[in-house]
């Protein structure tokens, strides 16, 4: 695997470079906000990279769109027409950080599952992650305490460091490889001492993560507060709005709705989310979650317990947008560590 | 400064009551520049509120969120009244709901809480970035925030909401305990940010809404924390017959949005509530506000300000203005 360089300043014509043979998606300036969008002329402008530390949306929509049309139907002789994506295509995802990659490797267990999901999974075939290392994590970040970390290439193509007037590309996979070689007249090489100063802007980034969370035991534990009052603490003053799992990389859920026109409609999915009533209401109208007690013991215990319980895996990797967005201080650390702290009477 | 020893006290007294089964305040939130709200049911608890300007949210919203589930057969339901925390917007949310019989007078028992202002956490982090203030309180005209261990005094126009700035209800308009002496009212509303946007031409306008609109994610949290929104079922997420889809674009959304705006006319008691929890910086209030005007002047109506006042729409006064009926 190699290594670059390239000046900030070209960021843009780099930019343009990657665009011959990719569709480019980066974060972008959308009316005050950071998000994730594909790079187009007379599009929002390009965030610099020190605008953000994480987006406000996570760049899981690329790959998992919020509505997304899985086909379109017409009246009489049209038939069905799919929109399955292409997985041959070619897209590049330019500045993504390493826990929202990290996030792609965990979602990918779910719609690789039972039913291998063919929309995220061409999706996921055909994109290049090109992180970008955080030099400047958030309070609400705690990725380290998940396997992650700000400067984690693990589930990255190619990897950026930003030194300040430059930034240092190091490939990580053959994709990102062959990435970087079509565009290789746009890069120079690395030296050493750029090594080294990515090896200490690491320590540092390291050391500014604020928060944590011992995850031992959370696992086992959240099954045996099912029934526990220990939930009604959050859930008092739970809004039920959708901004911890709308926002949440990991979250996965989406619903299925035919949206018919007079001769034609299409079959749409979009996300979905266990904090709205409606989410597990019965056709009857009963609702097995009545309340944001089960439904706030749900979402914890779902990225907890029964993910990790089906995939090995915490379905969480410490981005801290839930934390951050949510307009009630509902924070998840806080909750998973009273949660091991509640004393739980052994049945009988 | 509210003396937190006799707000605690007051809370303590408050809980205490028999027929009183839980008091809706604030805590201290686990970081940054917002207090959580604190909905506790056990006097020991009430050595856990606090309030300083930290202390944004409604208060009112939590009054009407609670949920009542259907419970097991023989299980009463527990009627009791509930405590709450008012500052002078919060009171008129209470007051706005209470005027749409959304519960009864008696059901509620109100420690109001004079204010001077509430943090706005995007100034603030604007401000001072990403951190946790250790202490913030208003002394005068300033604003005195200390991180570690730092004092900084700021304009209140640098840190407060916008409400705060154009605030003349700083003192609780009910209450039936009140914590704290009443303050001076801070200033007069004036419009001018209607004024300001209403310059804009009608393709301005669009071109704004348009952008601003397509970013929403309809999470929905600005209906949840709105303490006038409180419908059963909201028309928006109705699935049978559904009246807005769930797919989220641009024309979606925008009807979500006026149809909101509109229901909150003359109803709407600017709290900001709705605009504070965007995750994605949508100036809703930028809506309200015109609707506010107009209720304002057309109507001469002003929301959540009179117990005894009918709700808007359900009032008729011939002298009306009715230029709009051909």
């Amino acid at each position: 695997m190699a290594d670059y360089v390239f000046q900030k300043e070209k960021i843009e014509e780099l930019l343009g470079g990657m665009a011959k043979n990719y569709e480019v998606h980066a974060p972008l300036l959308n009316a005050g906000i950071v998000r994730f969008g594909k790079v187009e002329e007379g599009g929002p402008a390009l965030a610099k990279l020190d605008d953000y530390s994480n987006s406000s949306v996570p760049p899981k929509e690329l790959l998992f769109p919020q509505t997304e049309t899985l086909f379109r139907y017409r009246l009489g002789t049209g038939g069905i027409e799919p929109k399955v994506p292409d997985a041959g295509a070619k897209v590049a995802v330019f500045g993504i950080r390493p826990c929202d990659a990290q996030a792609f490797a965990i979602v990918d267990k779910l719609f690789g599952w039972d039913y291998p999901d063919p929309y995220f999974q061409n999706r996921r075939k055909s994109t290049v992650l090109i992180g970008l290392a955080c030099s400047s994590p958030c309070s609400t970040c705690f990725c380290t305490s998940l396997g992650g970390g700000p400067t984690n290439d693990e589930y990255l193509d190619v990897a950026m460091y930003d030194l300040g007037n430059e930034i240092y590309l190091k490939t990580v996979t053959e994709k990102g490889d062959e990435l970087c070689k079509s565009i290789s007249d746009l890069l120079e090489e690395a030296s050493p001492s750029h090594l080294e100063a990515c090896q200490n802007q690491s320590k540092e980034a390291a050391s500014k993560i604020r928060r944590s969370i011992d995850t031992n035991g959370i696992p086992e534990k959240l099954p045996a507060l099912y029934d526990n009052p220990f939930w009604e603490q959050f859930s008092d003053r739970c809004l039920g709005c959708g901004i911890c799992t709308y926002l949440c990389p990991t979250c996965h859920c989406f619903d299925i709705q035919d949206e018919v026109e007079v001769f034609d409609g299409r079959r749409a999915r979009m996300w979905d989310t266990c904090m709205f009533e409606e989410y597990t209401r019965h056709a009857s109208g009963h609702n097995p979650r009545p309340t944001r007690k089960e439904r706030t013991r749900n979402r914890v215990s779902h990225k907890y317990s029964y993910f990790p319980t089906n995939f090995g895996v915490i379905a969480c990797v410490g981005c801290g947008r839930c934390i951050k967005y949510c307009p009630v201080n509902i924070d998840i650390i806080d909750i998973l560590e009273k949660s091991i702290a509640v004393e739980v009477k052994e049945a009988g | 400064m509210v003396d937190q020893g006799e707000l605690r006290q007051k809370a303590k007294e408050v809980i205490s009551r028999e027929d009183v089964r839980r008091l809706i305040g604030w805590k201290r939130g686990t970081y940054g520049f917002e207090a959580a709200p604190a909905v506790i049911k056990d006097p020991s608890e009430a050595d856990e509120l606090v309030f300083d300007p930290t202390c944004v949210q409604n208060p009112a919203s939590f009054v009407t969120l609670e949920e009542k589930p259907p419970l097991p057969r023989g299980v009463e339901p527990d009627l009791r009244k509930v405590g709450v925390f008012a500052k002078g917007c919060d009171s008129r949310a209470l007051i706005q709901q209470m005027v749409e019989q959304a519960y009864e007078r008696d059901h509620i028992v109100v420690i109001g809480i004079p204010c001077r202002g509430v943090i706005d956490h995007r100034k603030a982090e604007k401000l001072f970035g990403d951190v946790t203030p250790d202490l913030v309180e208003i002394s005068g005209d300033k604003v005195v925030i200390e991180i570690g261990g730092e004092k900084r005094e700021v304009a209140r126009e640098d840190v407060l909401m916008a409400k705060c700035l154009r605030c003349r209800y700083p003192n609780p308009l009910i209450s039936d305990v009140l914590v704290g002496g009443e303050v001076e009212k801070f200033a007069d509303d004036d419009f001018s940010d209607v004024d300001e946007f209403e310059k804009k031409s009608p393709a301005e306008k669009w071109e704004f809404w348009e952008k601003e609109f397509s970013k929403c994610i309809r999470c929905y949290s600005c209906r949840n924390v709105c303490p006038m929104c409180y419908c059963p079922e909201c028309v928006v997420t109705r699935l049978k017959p559904q009246w807005t889809r769930r797919s989220v674009d641009l024309s979606e959304n925008t009807s979500y949005h006026i149809e909101r705006s509109w229901h909150l006319a003359g109803r709407c008691i600017e709290c900001m509530e709705c605009e504070r929890v965007c995750p994605m910086d949508i100036p809703i209030m930028t809506l309200n506000r015109k609707l506010t005007r107009d209720v304002k002047e057309l109507f001469s109506y002003e929301p959540g300000t009179d117990v005894e006042a009918s709700p808007l729409l359900t009032s008729y006064n011939p002298q009306d203005p009715e230029e709009y009926i051909m």
